[in-house]
């Protein structure tokens, strides 16, 4: 109770609250910014906690982290371009929902829906994180091939209108992943020797061009002729209250949601990139309204915002409990405490508990202040639709540049990035969903890295299938592609009786 | 105005009492390319180190990020820049094992070694298991049981370098499997996915301090105050060093006077307190080896990586 007290003690002093605040605010506008990162946006904070004390510094940091959940949904929403990489899933109905005149309420609803997502995800992490963190360490290279086969098969239900698109650009993405060095020795593959691909294609790189740039030279063709026009027609009221309402009236929803981040991001190497994705897609299967999806269904945005949201106190998990961290964002939390000469690891708990509660504590100030920045600041983030399309396309486009050169300060980046925006956009036009192609990107390393890394452990087969976890998610796998062909079938048939019917 | 004049004057004076060199180089900022990721190893030493050159020289020296291919791209775009001093960088052991393994062109000697700042030293990690808990007893069981251990390295990489040196010296035959980075590693290590691995003072203390690693062996020739229980691989009867070191390197061509001044400035950070005490939080040792001694060290380690390449290429 000492360490609790001590921990609160230090989190609720002025000066901490008003960096928190400030770190909130920042890392928000980072994230909504498409090609800035969540991750960026820590590192640029890094250094200036080295003066803060150990538990002030954290505390600023997670209030960027948790602020940078949601900021990524603001661009989704209002631009369809997905801020970070957790937000990918949010421009699928957010986005609609905002042009069919709903901006408001779809800004609401993904605001509320991180906030309690990160707020159970800390609950989660608060009662749980020992148990948690020891299962998230004991899963081995097969679990890890296993559980990505099963999120590979979340493509089904990105796919849009056609199924054999779908799986297409599911495809290239497995193969644009395959291109420079391999994740496990660096041997180049399919460079043709050029310095262009000698680094490979960076899935950040990929993320940006396949989004926002084909995004906005489609918002250039579509309105190309009628010049200063608003992305979104006139300003609607948020109902923000009732909006609050509506989040929790879906408990299921927003607990699946959430589980899911916890889960996806205690486990290290996957996080929010995986988890929004994963998180749409049971939304998606256990709707009554599937069909709604993709049209500006709240449901989809609660689940992509929760899902996202949750992974931030799921990273924590072992981290915290094991000094093991969850994603990039948490290696760097870690650095800063070493710097300040605390060593995070599986004593840390004990040796330093009341910088473990005020953890505990700012997760969820944070979550709280970036509500309330939100909730205050959302007519300002409107009035960004306002903006003629002529200055708000170059000013985006010059963003996401930026960001893109930011990441790894390689000018070839940028070359990439035009060529893939082209593709990007060219696949668009052809109607060949987007998201599983950066499926593909993402997963595919994770699931060569693990497959050859179990292979290397024990040459059997067998042991994807006589490890329990393993197999259990290799089943789901399986009964989610039963389902997934069977429901598209179903929807073919319906389509076709139709038809006949109206001939 | 008086003010201002006196200002004047104490810069001359000042400009006048600094030594002859450090007049012309650095006349401006200093490019500091770090080929790995920010957060890494690399990184926070070399920013220590680079924050005390911005102090040493009064120039800014901004640090650059350029991650990819094991530090390769990094150093690809650092051997074309000019070598006037005004761009540096930094190598370690990896850079030697990318040549030998064919997976880059440059060699260490593509550039002017100027010093080496920061060695880590690096220990052989063994996993709670059944079978073993010491040195003796992993090299009695690896021995029974050839192929039998799982050793997790990054493949092609030094820690595959410091396992293939560790089963020539003692004749065992390990079983390889890949991971990209020591903290992976250490994970795996304590979920039982592998038996045995390189780990250091920053990545795993804490959990041989918990009871869940055991620190076999210390790859240092003398023991370390982290871990004054632990055998040095000498004791242990292996002629072998095991550690990873850090240099800050020069394009090729720059003039002898540029890299004799950079050189001396090198030095003055390394003496400072503040950076060993620093290096020291980051789990690396601080040290100053000169350019002779730091070719020296190169040259030594590359004969010995060139003996063991056939064992990495797998």
């Amino acid at each position: 109770m000492d360490a609790f007290l001590a921990g609160a003690h230090q989190v609720f002093a002025f000066d901490t609250l008003t960096y928190m605040l400030i770190g909130s605010v920042a890392g928000i506008i980072a994230a909504a910014i498409p090609g800035f990162t969540v991750t960026m946006a820590i590192i640029l904070t890094l250094p200036l906690t080295f003066a803060m004390e150990p538990l002030q510094g954290v505390a600023v940091m997670l209030s960027v982290y948790v602020g940078g959940y949601t900021g990524g949904l603001i661009s989704a929403a209002l631009l369809g371009i997905p801020g970070t990489p957790s937000s990918v899933a949010t421009t699928f109905d957010a986005f609609p929902m905002a042009r069919n005149g709903e901006p408001g309420r779809a800004l609401s609803l993904g605001i509320w829906a991180s906030f309690f997502g990160t707020v159970i995800s800390t609950i989660v992490l608060i009662v749980a994180a020992p148990p948690l963190a020891l299962i998230a360490v004991k899963l081995g290279p097969w679990e890890y091939f296993s559980l990505i086969v099963f999120a590979l098969t979340v493509v089904a239900s990105l796919v849009g209108n056609s199924l054999m698109r779908g799986l297409i650009a599911g495809v290239i993405g497995l193969g644009i992943a395959t291109i420079g060095p391999d994740p496990m020795m660096g041997r180049s593959r399919l460079t043709f020797d050029t310095d262009l691909l000698m680094p490979g294609l960076p899935f950040l790189i990929v993320l940006i061009g396949i989004f926002a740039i084909s995004q906005l030279l489609s918002e250039v063709e579509i309105h190309g002729k009628k010049t200063s026009h608003a992305l979104i027609p006139k300003v609607i009221d948020f109902k923000t209250w009732q909006v609050m309402r509506e989040v929790l009236m879906g408990p299921v929803n927003l607990i699946r949601s959430s589980m899911i981040g916890v889960f996806i991001g205690a486990l290290p190497g996957a996080g929010g990139s995986i988890a929004n994705l994963l998180a749409y897609d049971q939304a998606k299967r256990s709707s009554k309204t599937p069909e709604k999806f993709g049209q500006g269904s709240p449901d989809g945005v609660v689940a992509s915002e929760a899902g996202n949201s949750a992974t931030a106190g799921g990273g924590l998990i072992p981290m915290i409990a094991l000094g093991i961290p969850g994603s990039a964002v948490d290696a760097i939390l870690m650095a800063s405490l070493m710097v300040h000469g605390i060593s995070v690891g599986p004593r840390l708990i004990m040796d330093n508990a009341d910088l473990v509660y005020g953890m505990f504590i700012a997760m969820i100030v944070s979550s709280l202040m970036m509500l309330v920045v939100c909730v205050a600041s959302m007519r300002l983030f409107l009035r960004v639709t306002d903006i003629p399309k002529q200055f708000i396309v170059p000013t985006v486009i010059v963003c996401c540049v930026i960001g893109a050169f930011a990441l790894n300060n390689r000018m070839s980046d940028l070359y990439l990035l035009g060529i893939i925006g082209l593709v990007g956009y060219g696949l668009k036009s052809l109607d060949y969903p987007l998201a599983p192609l950066v499926l593909g990107v993402i997963l595919g390393p994770i699931a060569e890295t693990n497959l050859r890394r179990a292979l290397m452990s024990d040459a059997d087969w067998t042991t994807f299938f006589t490890r329990p976890i393993s197999a259990v998610l290799l089943i789901a796998a399986v009964i989610s592609v039963v389902f997934s062909v069977r429901s598209i079938l179903k929807i073919r048939k319906t389509a076709r009786e139709t038809n006949v019917a109206s001939d | 105005m008086f003010r201002k004049m006196a200002v004047a004057v104490g810069l001359v004076v000042a400009a006048a009492a600094l030594p002859v060199q450090a007049q012309d180089y650095p006349e401006k900022s200093i490019e500091f390319i770090v080929p790995w990721g920010p957060g890494g190893g690399s990184d926070a030493l070399m920013r220590i180190v680079a924050q005390g050159l911005a102090e040493e020289t009064g120039q800014a020296i901004p640090v650059i990020n350029m991650p990819g291919v094991g530090g390769n791209v990094g150093l690809a775009e650092f051997a074309k820049r000019a070598a006037d001093g005004y761009t540096i960088s930094q190598i370690h052991e990896g850079l030697l094992v990318s040549n030998k393994t064919g997976i880059t062109e440059l060699n260490w000697d593509s550039f002017i070694p100027v010093a080496l700042v920061a060695s880590s030293p690096q220990y052989l990690t063994l996993s709670k298991n059944d079978n073993f808990s010491t040195f003796e007893e992993l090299v009695t069981y690896a021995k029974a049981n050839p192929g039998k251990v799982r050793a997790g390295v990054t493949l092609a990489g030094i820690p595959h370098l410091h396992m293939a040196m560790i089963e020539e010296a003692m004749g065992l035959e390990f079983s390889y499997v890949g991971y990209t980075d020591t903290g992976e590693r250490v994970r795996a290590l304590i979920g039982g996915n592998i038996d045995i691995a390189i780990g250091d003072i920053s990545s795993a203390a804490q959990f041989v301090e918990n009871g869940d690693l055991i620190y076999a062996a210390v790859g240092t020739a003398e023991r370390t105050d982290d871990a004054p229980d632990v055998p040095t691989l000498k004791e242990l009867g292996m002629d072998a060093e095991l550690i990873i070191t850090r240099g800050v390197v020069l394009p090729a061509g720059t003039p002898q006077e540029t890299v004799d001044a950079l050189e001396g400035y090198i030095e003055k950070v390394m003496a400072r307190e503040e950076v060993i005490r620093l290096m020291g939080n980051a789990g690396a040792d601080a040290v100053f080896y000169g350019q002779d001694a730091y070719r020296t060290y190169l040259e030594k380690l590359d004969a010995s990586v060139s003996k063991l390449v056939g064992k990495l290429e797998g």
